[in-house]
């Protein structure tokens, strides 16, 4: 037995936890507030399992009742098993047995578990001496020896808790919940309030106590890369519902609910350079949750039967989620596009040689090259203005090929393109208000008056004024912003799924460059609609683009999140465009 | 700048003599019957009569009015140029539409046709069509447009192909335009101010052609042209007599005056719809 082990541990047979179809309600108030609405979720022996979610999904509620620990109001129905002891239903002291032992519960905010009057030492042996038959003497030993497991410093045992820092309480706690050696810690936000080099440190001793101990773990938190460091399995709560379920590292490199997507999209991490973005809309409330799936609501991809069916957690793609679509969509999907010109007689040139890359609902991806990559023969087969000699194009799983007309119809209202050169993109001859009504005239929508409508908030949309002199505007009485501007409306008054973007400010100044990206940036977010973003300008691309795909004679040589390619380019031609990329004097 | 302007304002100028003058023989050409002091067909007089208070100039060898023959002229001389010059500008445009939208083997085919058009010398090929046909006003109208639908073609062709890569149309088909709604919505509009000042350009000389072809005894019989007044007066001598002052030179005034006139305007089209291209293109 390693020194460090602390005795026997009762080693039961299956799960240590098993939660099955809890449902959590609060009956406080005029209306009872649905905090649990039926979660699965199971810890095997030395497992860490992470359960994610923003404040209101139920987490801190699912960490409370794993140990009955919720408030009298509070009616719970369906399972918890306990080391093998079904919990809900029990009698008080048969759980009162398990809290500590079984699994203990270190609490969220630290130092608040303290008595202020009575030293840390004390109180980390009181479980001992209340749980386990133990001298006081064994007590104090143990507890030096917990002191030393967790890290800290044997001397503060003799300190009080407001003499210790943030990250020497939680250590402390942490000492007190293995005092009665219990084979699962659940933990409540361990390191929210903690500086971060405190929280990787104590995240460290978590990693390194399971290792050792053999502990299992349930982390309840809202952190993203703590979940990252501690847990081998995710689930992630909303709206009481687990939405999506399975190894960590799969769901965070790969949300494929739409929610895990955007709550991870809303995260600040290294990984992708972008700005953070919050999910539109609010969470559900809890006294009145929505019908069907919880996040239908906020979701940019729902339709109509997401109002009214519960999704169940289904496999997906080496994880578990719910929802009806399948997880996020892939808009488009180009497979091994092959395209050559004839430039003479007998010379050919290959502007595409087998180019894959693939969009999903919500995602941006930058697609940059030098000029003569390809970029501009990729875009114009995207859209399905080209046909590529070998390869296709998918929309939402169907070939453009093989589309019939009113397919057509449907993909062109739901694909847009916004081109380099706006004075090139609209008509001399026709006025503003004719150029964001053309697409609603060519597709037939709407009335003379609704045309009219929609146009006039197409053009606030985009920062426009919507008045009637500047409706009358023709492209030579704009500045080029103005009628890039006026393109991005033409673009977005069809209320398109993707918008391709072809170098879409290179012929602005920084200024207005950024005052464009900004609000195409926010129309994305806002519509939730996939987006690529085409240029030679990788400081640019970076900043809006989750996944960066780049080209170079015709050929994707590399591919990636945003940060990693930037920050690790494995492929020379990448490695030139950072190198050659905007700085400012500081290489 | 100055200089420019200057020319700018000649040019508005000619365009707009050019416009009175032709209102002028609109006038004429519609009205005519009611203002010219006898039926062009009526022998009013004497044959040979000089110029007088009651032929203010004179009369032909069968007694006809001149200057009601002249006026009568104006209808005939601008129906051959404007049927001419329309059937030449919407038939060669329609064909260079075509040729620029299906690209390929028509174009080749069609573009070629047009070269030919083009090299083919002019006055033989007019003499040669309208021996084979016969004589009368609707053969002139067809040998005329037949000589000047080339290049009005070629002017649509290269106009079309450009704006098939054109990026706002590329635009209206990426949010589903077909080809019917490019056309009438950007097509034609594009290319109507080109073929407007085209036909007017192509009416003048279209004018000058039934001058020629009805000079060498190939215009229509019964209804005078100016350029049958002229081949007229010519057989009849005029020149030896000195009646050519009032019998040749009026027809060929009118002649120059309209050829002219309809040249300035087109001048003055060519230049405006060139400017608003222009403004544009440069934004």
């Amino acid at each position: 037995m390693a020194t460090d082990r602390l005795g026997d541990r009762h080693q039961a047979a299956g799960p240590i936890l098993e939660v099955t179809d809890l449902r959590v309600t609060y009956d406080a108030g005029a209306t009872p507030v649905q905090a649990l609405r039926g979660v699965t979720l199971c810890v095997g022996t030395g497992d860490a399992v992470g359960v994610v979610g923003e404040s209101g999904s139920g987490k801190t509620t699912l960490a409370l009742s794993t140990l009955r620990l919720l408030p009298g109001e509070a009616a719970i129905s369906g399972s918890v098993r306990l080391g093998g002891q079904e919990l809900v239903g029990a009698p008080a002291e048969v759980v009162r047995r398990h809290r500590g032992r079984t699994a203990a519960y270190v609490l969220q905010a630290p130092g608040r578990g303290f008595n202020p009057v009575r030293t840390i030492g004390s109180q980390i042996a009181e479980p001992m001496r209340l749980h386990l038959d133990v001298s006081k003497p064994d007590a104090r030993d143990r507890t030096a020896r917990l002191a030393r497991l967790v890290e800290l410093d044997p001397d503060l045992l003799e300190s009080y808790a407001h003499e210790l820092s943030g990250g020497e309480r939680q250590r402390a706690m942490l000492a007190m919940a293995l005092a009665c050696d219990p084979p699962l810690l659940i933990l409540d936000e361990p390191t929210s309030g903690l500086d971060s080099t405190t929280k990787a440190a104590i995240a460290e001793t978590l990693g390194r106590l399971r290792q050792e101990q053999g502990l299992a773990l349930l982390v309840i938190s809202h952190d993203f890369s703590l979940m990252a460091d501690l847990t081998d399995d995710l689930a992630v709560l909303y709206g009481g519902v687990v939405v999506e379920q399975g190894p960590t590292r799969t769901v965070l490199t790969d949300p494929r609910h739409p929610y895990s997507r955007d709550l991870l999209g809303a995260y600040p991490s290294m990984t992708t350079q972008k700005d953070l973005r919050g999910i539109r809309g609010s969470a559900p409330d809890p006294a009145d949750p929505p019908t069907g799936c919880p996040y239908h609501p906020r979701c940019t991809q729902a339709i109509d039967e997401c109002a009214t069916w519960a999704p169940e957690l289904s496999p997906v793609a080496g994880r578990r989620i719910a929802c009806l679509r399948g997880g996020v969509l892939t808009r488009l999907a180009a497979k091994n596009l092959t395209k050559s010109y004839r430039t003479g007689l007998r010379r050919t040139v290959d502007a595409l040689r087998g180019v894959s890359l693939e969009v999903r609902e919500g995602e941006v991806v930058g697609i940059v090259g030098e000029t003569g990559s390809g970029k501009s023969t990729l875009v114009r087969l995207l859209v399905g203005v080209d046909e590529a000699d070998a390869g296709t194009v998918e929309w939402e799983g169907r070939t453009l090929a093989t589309f019939e007309k009113a397919e057509w119809a449907d993909f062109r209202r739901r694909v847009a393109i916004v081109f380099q050169d706006p004075f090139e993109a609209v008509s001399p001859l026709l006025s503003v208000a004719e150029v964001v009504r053309e697409p609603l005239d060519v597709q037939h929508i709407g009335s003379g008056s609704d045309r009219a409508q929609q146009v006039a908030a197409a053009l606030a949309g985009v920062g426009l004024p919507p008045t009637d002199a500047f409706r009358s505007r023709r492209a030579h009485d704009l500045s080029g912003g103005q009628l890039q501007r006026v393109a991005i409306a033409r673009a977005l008054v069809l209320g398109p799924r993707l918008l391709l973007a072809d170098e879409p400010t290179s012929m602005l100044d920084a200024s207005e460059q950024a005052k464009l990206l900004v609000m195409l940036k926010d129309e994305q977010l806002a519509r939730g609609m996939a987006m690529i973003v085409v240029s030679h300008d990788l400081a640019l691309v970076r900043k809006v683009a989750d996944r960066l795909v780049v080209l170079h004679a015709g050929e994707v040589v590399e591919t990636g999140p945003g940060a990693e390619v930037i920050a690790a380019p494995s492929h020379p031609v990448t490695r030139a465009l950072v190198k050659a990329a905007a700085t400012l004097g500081t290489r | 700048m100055s200089r420019p302007r200057r020319l700018r304002r000649a040019t508005r100028t000619l365009t707009i003599l050019g416009g009175v003058t032709l209102a002028v023989f609109g006038v004429l050409a519609l009205f005519g019957s009611a203002l010219a002091p006898f039926d062009a067909g009526e022998r009013a007089g004497r044959p040979f009569l000089e110029p007088s208070r009651d032929h203010l100039l004179g009369t032909d060898d069968i007694g006809h009015d001149i200057l009601s023959e002249l006026i009568g002229g104006a209808r005939v001389s601008l129906l051959i140029g404007l049927a001419a010059a329309a059937i030449a500008v919407v038939g060669g445009g329609l064909l260079g539409a075509v040729a620029g939208y299906r690209r390929g083997a028509v174009d080749a085919v069609l573009m070629r046709t047009v070269d030919y058009a083009l090299v083919v010398p002019t006055i033989p090929l007019l003499i040669v069509l309208a021996s084979y046909l016969e004589r009368g006003m609707r053969s002139q109208i067809l040998v005329v447009a037949v000589l000047l639908w080339a290049e009005p073609a070629r002017i649509v062709r290269s106009q079309v192909l450009s704006l098939r890569e054109r990026t706002h149309v590329l635009a209206a088909r990426t949010f589903g335009a077909g080809a019917p709604y490019l056309i009438r919505r950007h097509v034609v509009p594009a290319v109507a101010p080109l073929l407007i000042a085209q036909f007017v350009r192509v009416v003048s000389v279209a004018i000058l052609f039934e001058v020629a072809l009805s000079f060498v005894g190939l215009g229509d019989p019964v209804r005078r042209s100016w350029g049958s007044m002229i081949q007229f007066a010519t057989d009849r001598g005029a020149f030896l007599t000195g009646a050519w002052k009032w019998w040749i030179v009026p027809p060929g005034l009118c002649v120059a005056a309209v050829v002219c006139s309809f040249a300035f305007v087109g001048l003055g089209l060519e230049e405006r719809f060139d400017r608003r291209l222009a403004r544009g293109a440069q934004g």
